[in-house]
């Protein structure tokens, strides 16, 4: 629009463009820069996912591209949407806002919506000739078969189980993870051109090695520790790996109507709820400390009271016989240990359950050398024999499924500077987009969406999902309250409050420029910037 | 319409008339009932397109008038006191801009000491700020000023504070002739910026000048108060016409014509000083008085003819001189070089009342060659002698 505008006041008033002659760039000190950062929540992923790379496009509804993203560095959304424990939503800077992002549920709905939509992964880069032996088809072994063939590479997976999944399958029970989620995750793995040897137990590595260029071992920790309990004939002890894995199988488990749990970690629950699910009336965990020290995690404990699972903390076994058990009273010492008080119970008891933990068979690698049971590796993943790896539940570490995911990937990327002498691409270490680093007031106060769960009635005779996803709408909402933690997303703050108008916008998803001319290094567009992925560096002088 | 109605109801009335685009004030006594009774024009929609900015401090109210001004909207502000001394940055601001914003000041003291009361200290303080200021005589000259005052700010992008005594006026019930919107509409036509902040065309407004041309900005500034001056008379005249009374817009003067005494005054008291000079005249005293409207910018040449051949001259000061011998009389004795001797008497400070006897004192004072260059009318130094302390 063009009016007929008087003459403008003499000086005080200027039209367009006659304030470029002011290069106020050359006042500068300091400049700003698009530097991102690390979010917390890709920082916490042990799976090295991009967290906040993948939640961007969901933002906007495209599902696809956040999938595709997500899938760079984990096959497995749609189990990973059920089984995680989520540290990246611990970490999540959100939490110190309002709610952490239900990161989880959208990871779910991304997997779940991938399934539906039948989206596929091919292993595009060029075959490199190299064989590569997973042996475990766990989650270690999967991941690290499904980073290997997008490398090019051939694999072949050798697992003693007639189905994939490892503990996935056979330990987590249906009720947290259905196994068609995990067939259609583990289904697309193999159409990627991944070999499955099922059925085969692998006993002789040196064998086994023959006509591969490396070998991943990922066989798990799967024998169930042992405590020494007195036990009469009649006493009927079992342990939670045989009871899940039966339970899986569906084979019947006489278990009897008071079953006791003994352990405090996420399998004692898995144990304790299954045992409803299996007809146990009383369902009893005997835990030799507190709540606080237990090593399972909150939700898994909280599910298990909710669903009528009972919980003795300071309390050990001392003997077993076929209708009751003798617990001991247990004391916390100054260093939290539990002492024995020799005050002693008796309590009703059909079976006694197991979950005190697992070792690592060590049949296989009885040569290389261990630390804690567990098989010695170093940060490559590499054992101590030249081209052989080791990783997930079998190397000392944090025993998860999305952890050993994690060493599935990392171990993949080093077989294959391995296997092609090529370095590792080495990524320059990222500040952590820390929550003071944020204008969190810059973003609207949204609620986390609460995922729907089977009511508590169903949850003792079936093993119907207990945890629902979100629906389109509440997985959106949910992806939206990401606040994009040290990582530009183009609010276009910068561009508004700069006052020099040194902000050039570059277009949808080019992010911004700085106009060098003008800039005069006031540090506003830094200060300002809702995701904290401005940093002002010093100029040279 | 004639109506017996309080003085701040006048003023919001004819503002209204005036159809401001933003209305934005914060209150402080007594310039309070004028804002209130805008808001109630405009919760009643008698305020028509206008919008009502609540603010939270006079900086703001008048920064918000700039803004708004800027953008070509009409702008209405009032303020007094100490939230005129809030908004001092913003008023060099606003008159160096060129913002024909019009701003009603309910005149009183300033502190400390803390004093609610009326006197000119709070718009005499701002007299530099390049601000027109009209001094209104009673609350029907209040409420006449401010078409008046729109008109002659547009026409001159200059803005115009119209101070008007702070409970004197604004407090008091009186009779006041409000004009009828359609005759301030015929008379005010809608507001044609010179400058616009609007996207579609953008321009910078304010923006920063050096000494190559800072000294030209001023100078403009000061012609064009000339030309303010010279407009003002010729658009009273034509309000005047419009609504038939008299609009005294530079200086009102009564029974001067061969007053051997003339005495100058801004405002209310020149009520009671009309009286006075009634009574004086009436013992055949010669003495006249000149009620001063325009005080910014300052009618040198209407304050020299009206002084020209008078013996003697005593201005009432209804500011703080301190350290000076007083604004006003300062003024006039610039403007009359050589002249009469200008008598500033300190008066009416704090809401002090200013009566017709003391008036009277003061003149027969002054025809006995008794009144110093600078006195304090009706001092009691007994009380500050009472209290310990020294005069």
């Amino acid at each position: 629009m063009t009016r007929d505008r008087q003459p403008l006041p003499f000086a005080i008033t200027l039209a367009t463009g006659t304030s470029l002659a002011n290069r106020t760039g050359a006042w500068r000190t300091e400049r700003p820069v698009y530097r991102d950062l690390l979010p917390p929540c890709n920082n916490a992923c042990p799976a090295g996912e991009n967290v906040q790379g993948w939640l961007y496009p969901a933002e906007a509804g495209d599902y696809e591209g956040a999938w595709r993203t997500l899938m760079a560095d984990n096959p497995f959304p749609a189990i990973m949407g059920r089984v995680c424990y989520h540290p990246c939503q611990t970490a999540c800077n959100r939490g110190l806002l309002d709610e952490a992002v239900g990161i989880n549920a959208v990871e779910r709905f991304l997997g779940d919506h991938a399934i539906e939509q039948g989206w596929t992964v091919h292993a595009e880069a060029a075959p490199t000739g190299k064989r590569v032996l997973v042996v475990g088809a766990g989650p270690a072994g999967l991941s690290a078969a499904y980073h290997l063939r997008l490398l090019g590479h051939e694999v072949t997976v050798a697992d003693a189980a007639e189905e994939p999944g490892g503990m996935m399958r056979y330990g987590i029970p249906a009720y947290r993870l259905p196994r068609d989620v995990l067939d259609a995750e583990i289904g697309r793995i193999e159409r990627m051109g991944v070999e499955f040897d099922l059925g085969r137990l692998v006993t002789d590595l040196d064998a086994a090695r023959e006509g591969y260029d490396a070998v991943f071992l990922a066989v798990g920790a799967q024998l169930s520790k042992r405590a020494y309990i007195p036990a009469g004939e009649s006493a009927r002890l079992l342990d939670a790996l045989t009871l899940l894995r039966s339970a899986a199988e569906g084979e019947t488990v006489r278990l009897g109507r008071r079953v006791v749990v003994y352990g405090g970690g996420d399998t004692a629950m898995d144990a304790a709820r299954t045992a409803r699910r299996l007809g146990a009336t009383e369902a009893l965990v005997v835990y030799r400390r507190t709540r606080e020290r237990m090593p399972a995690h909150e939700s898994e404990v909280a599910e298990a009271l909710e669903e009528g699972v009972q919980i003795r903390w300071l309390s050990t076994i001392a003997a077993a016989d076929g209708e009751s058990i003798t617990v001991e009273r247990m004391e916390l010492d100054e260093t939290g240990f539990p002492r024995a008080t020799g005050e002693f119970d008796t309590l009703a008891a059909d079976s006694v359950v197991l979950a005190l933990g697992q070792d690592v068979d060590r049949a296989l690698v009885e040569d290389l050398p261990a630390v804690d049971g567990a098989v010695a590796v170093d940060d490559d993943f590499m054992t101590e024999t030249p081209g052989v790896f080791a990783g997930g539940d079998m190397v000392p570490s944090e025993r998860t499924a999305t952890v050993a995911i994690g060493h599935g990937k990392r171990a993949a990327r080093r077989i294959h500077s391995w296997l092609t002498a090529t370095e590792p691409k080495a990524l320059p270490p990222m500040p952590l987009a820390a929550f003071e680093r944020l204008n969190p007031w810059y973003y609207a106060d949204a609620p986390h969406q609460v995922r729907p769960r089977l009511e508590i009635a169903r949850r003792t005779d079936t093993f119907d999902e207990v945890v629902g996803g979100l629906d389109a709408e509440t997985v959106l909402f949910e992806a939206r309250r990401c606040m994009s933690c040290g990582n530009c997303f183009e609010c276009d703050n910068c561009y508004g409050m700069c006052p020099d108008n040194a902000i050039v916008k570059l277009g949808p998803g080019k992010g911004f420029a700085i106009d060098l001319d003008y800039c005069k290094g006031c540090g506003i567009c830094a200060a300002e910037c809702p995701a904290g992925a401005i940093t002002m560096i010093e100029e040279e002088s | 319409m004639r109506e017996q109605i309080e003085g701040s109801q006048a003023v919001a009335r004819t503002v209204a008339s005036c159809r401001p685009d933003v209305v934005c004030a914060y209150p402080i006594s007594p310039q309070t009932h004028i804002v209130e009774a805008l808001a109630v024009l405009a919760r009643t929609g008698k305020l028509g397109a206008a919008q009502f900015v609540n603010v939270e401090s006079e900086m703001a109210a008048l920064s918000v008038a700039i803004g708004a001004s800027a953008t070509g909207a009409r702008t209405y502000t009032a303020t007094a006191s100490q939230g005129l001394l809030f908004m001092a940055e913003a008023l060099y601001n606003a008159a160096g801009l060129g913002l024909p914003i019009v701003m009603t000041v309910a005149n009183r003291a300033i502190g400390a000491p803390i004093n609610i009361w009326n006197d000119h200290s709070d718009s005499i303080s701002q007299r530099d700020s390049g601000w027109i200021q009209l001094y209104a005589l009673d609350n029907q000259h209040a409420a006449d000023l401010h078409p008046v005052a729109y008109r002659l700010a547009e026409e001159v992008s200059v803005p115009v504070m119209v101070c008007v005594d702070g409970f004197v006026l604004t407090h008091a019930v009186e009779p006041v002739d409000l004009a009828e919107p359609e005759r301030v509409d015929a008379f005010l036509p809608p507001f044609r910026p010179r400058q616009v902040l609007d996207p579609a065309d953008p321009v910078t407004i304010g923006a920063m000048v050096g000494p190559e041309a800072y000294t030209e900005v001023r100078y403009l500034a000061h012609t064009n108060a000339k030309r303010a001056l010279e407009r003002l008379p010729v658009l009273a005249a034509d309000y005047a016409a419009r609504v038939d009374r008299s609009v005294p817009a530079i200086a009102d003067a009564y029974r001067a014509v061969g007053a051997e005494t003339l005495v100058i005054a801004m405002g209310s008291v020149v009520g009671t000083l009309e009286d006075t000079v009634d009574e004086l005249r009436g013992e055949g005293v010669g003495v006249g008085a000149l009620g001063l409207v325009a005080f910014r910018p300052f009618p040198v040449d209407v304050i020299r003819a009206a002084v020209a051949g008078r013996e003697r001259v005593v201005v009432l000061e209804r500011a703080q001189p301190t350290g000076s011998t007083g604004v006003i009389g300062t003024e006039i004795r610039a403007a009359v070089p050589g002249g009469p001797p200008i008598h500033s008497v300190v008066a009416g400070l704090g809401g002090r009342p200013v009566t017709r006897a003391s008036l009277k004192a003061v003149i027969e004072a002054a025809n006995r060659g008794e009144l110093p260059e600078l006195s304090f009318m009706d001092l009691d130094t007994g009380l500050i002698e009472a209290a310990g302390s020294r005069p």
